[in-house]
């Protein structure tokens, strides 16, 4: 039987995690090739919509990464990020998400180890749950589906 | 056996169909009153909070 | 002028939105003035066999309430569709799924146990669940066939308008109809009977700086009438959701329950309504955060109330 690849989604800020990323493939460490990173400024600037939109469109999990508490370069942007993502992992387990799919971690520029590993964790944590496939499963049998 | 069909039933809240059977004589010999509409209230508030029940269940019928 | 022919039909709905209808009060004469109603199945006596017969495209005007709970309710969607020049999603459940749609959290086979074999006020001693046909001699029945979720009108046919509200206002309705007779139709597509602004900008309440320390339900506390909702700690959608609707809610001390939608340019109400309580939340220590979110009862069915078929992810998974 093929091995389940899961498609990961990370949202990763500018000024930590994904230097954070960087520093992980300047030095050669190895990870699951399964991620792909989105860059934005801040985690602050992550809507919960990417994560819910993400999941609708196929990435089986997602991956928050940012400053660590108090290191964030607009001062509170990650605190932001944290008090969504409690709230948004409440509203995901209602859409029967697994709390595993979705994960908030604060990498720094210097954590590349760090980094890896969480890839390297992560991709093993989505593997074991499985495919997501959100839209083929809601409403899945019914005849307006084969219309 | 000739059948009667009234569908919809109209004038009042909510979906309904009846269905009539008529004999060889042309008198009743089966009425079925159908109900072909479920929307699930009953399932669909466990776990809401207790405020939200009466602004959800007033949307069973709105006439 | 020939008069408008005018249908109104309502699929998995309340009747709220007929009602709604007639609360344009004597404008209602209005209505009839210029338009023929063909089709309404809570206040005229016309019957699905009237509708297939009515040539394609030759009624004017039809407002499709509710949305698609049932095989019956799509196939009315889409004999409205053939036989309508112009189909109007009208309120929340066509445009969205609506109160319905709140049972995309819940499965098919859960709902109907529930109503049919665990209510206290079933009897069904036999167990029996609706069947999509039944036999009986040579005689043969069809119900509907409930489906997995709820759907909004759009995911089923091209819609031409949508106008939301758990109801709309007669005010926006009567505003629908004067365009509609007017013949200065807007683009298709457009949602109508709606402002493009937020309901905070319509609420006429004091907003200062959004902060909130802790969430209250409403027995908890008796809100002042001056100063906005949600900084008084009341979960209140009106930052996103779209005005028109007057504030009525508002104005009755309630806080805003989001029924007309998302405000333009937001994908999902109730994600973009995370984002809105995460960051107005005043606690920086993330298990302090956590505390005032925990507050929160049922967060899910509160922030996709009305807009659970049109949010990403549809409904619960249903394993």
């Amino acid at each position: 039987m093929d091995v389940f690849e899961p498609k990961i989604i990370g949202f990763l800020c500018n000024w930590c995690s994904y230097a954070g990323a960087d520093l992980a493939g300047v030095s050669r460490l190895q990870y699951p090739p399964n991620f792909r990173a989105i860059r934005l400024m801040c985690t602050g600037r992550i809507d919960p919509t990417f994560v819910f939109k993400a999941l609708a469109e196929g990435a089986d999990g997602v991956l928050i990464a940012g400053c660590h508490p108090g290191d964030c370069h607009y001062t509170e942007g990650n605190l932001n990020a944290a008090r969504r993502y409690h709230l948004m992992m409440k509203v995901l387990e209602d859409f029967g998400v697994e709390r595993g799919r979705v994960r908030l971690e604060w990498i720094s520029a210097a954590e590349g180890p760090l980094f890896a590993k969480v890839i390297r964790d992560f991709t093993e944590i989505v593997r074991a749950l499985g495919p997501f496939n959100q839209a083929a499963e809601s409403g899945a049998g019914d005849t307006v589906c084969a219309s | 056996m000739k059948r009667v069909t009234i569908d919809p039933i109209t004038r009042l809240e909510g979906h309904g169909k009846i269905e009539i059977f008529l004999n060889d004589d042309g008198s009743v010999e089966d009425v079925y009153f159908q109900i072909p509409e479920l929307r699930g209230f009953e399932k669909f508030v466990e776990g809401r909070p207790i405020e939200e029940v009466p602004r959800i269940v007033t949307r069973i019928c709105g006439v | 002028m020939r008069k408008l022919r005018l249908a109104s039909y309502w699929a998995s709905a309340c009747g709220g939105c007929d009602v709604a209808i007639l609360d344009t009060n004597e404008h209602i004469l209005d209505i009839a003035a210029v338009a023929d109603i063909v089709f309404w199945p809570v206040a005229v006596d016309f019957k699905y066999s009237d509708v297939e017969a009515y040539d394609d495209r030759s009624i004017d005007v039809c407002l499709f309430h509710g949305a698609v709970r049932n095989s019956e309710n799509e196939h009315l969607a889409r004999l409205l569709r053939q036989k309508s020049e112009v189909l109007v999603a009208f309120g929340s459940c066509a445009v969205s799924g609506g109160i319905p749609a709140l049972a995309n959290f819940k499965r098919r086979e859960d709902i109907l146990n529930r109503v049919y074999r665990e209510s206290p006020s079933t009897e069904n001693p036999e167990s029996v669940l609706p069947q999509p046909h039944f036999t009986a001699g040579d005689i043969t029945l069809d119900l509907p066939d409930f489906y997995r979720r709820v759907y909004a009108l759009d995911d089923i046919v091209p819609v031409d308008y949508y106008l939301p509200g758990c109801p709309p206002t007669p005010e926006r309705i009567w505003e629908v109809f004067e365009v509609i007779v007017s013949g200065q139709l807007p683009p298709a597509g457009s949602t109508v009977g709606v402002a493009d602004h937020s309901l905070c900008h319509e609420c006429s309440r004091v907003k200062k700086e959004k902060k909130v320390k802790t969430f209250y339900r409403p027995h908890e506390i008796i809100p002042d009438r001056e100063n906005c909702l949600l900084e008084q700690g009341l979960i209140c959608l009106g930052p996103v959701t779209r005005g028109g609707c007057g504030a009525r809610c508002i104005a009755a001390n309630m806080a805003c329950r989001g029924c007309y939608g998302p405000m333009p340019g937001i994908i999902d109400q109730g994600a973009k309504f995370i984002s809105t309580l995460g960051s107005i939340i005043d606690e920086d220590r993330v298990e302090d955060a956590g505390a005032v979110i925990d507050r929160i009862v049922d967060p899910a069915g509160t922030f996709f109330r009305f807009s659970m078929a049109k949010s990403l992810l549809k409904g619960a998974r249903q394993p």
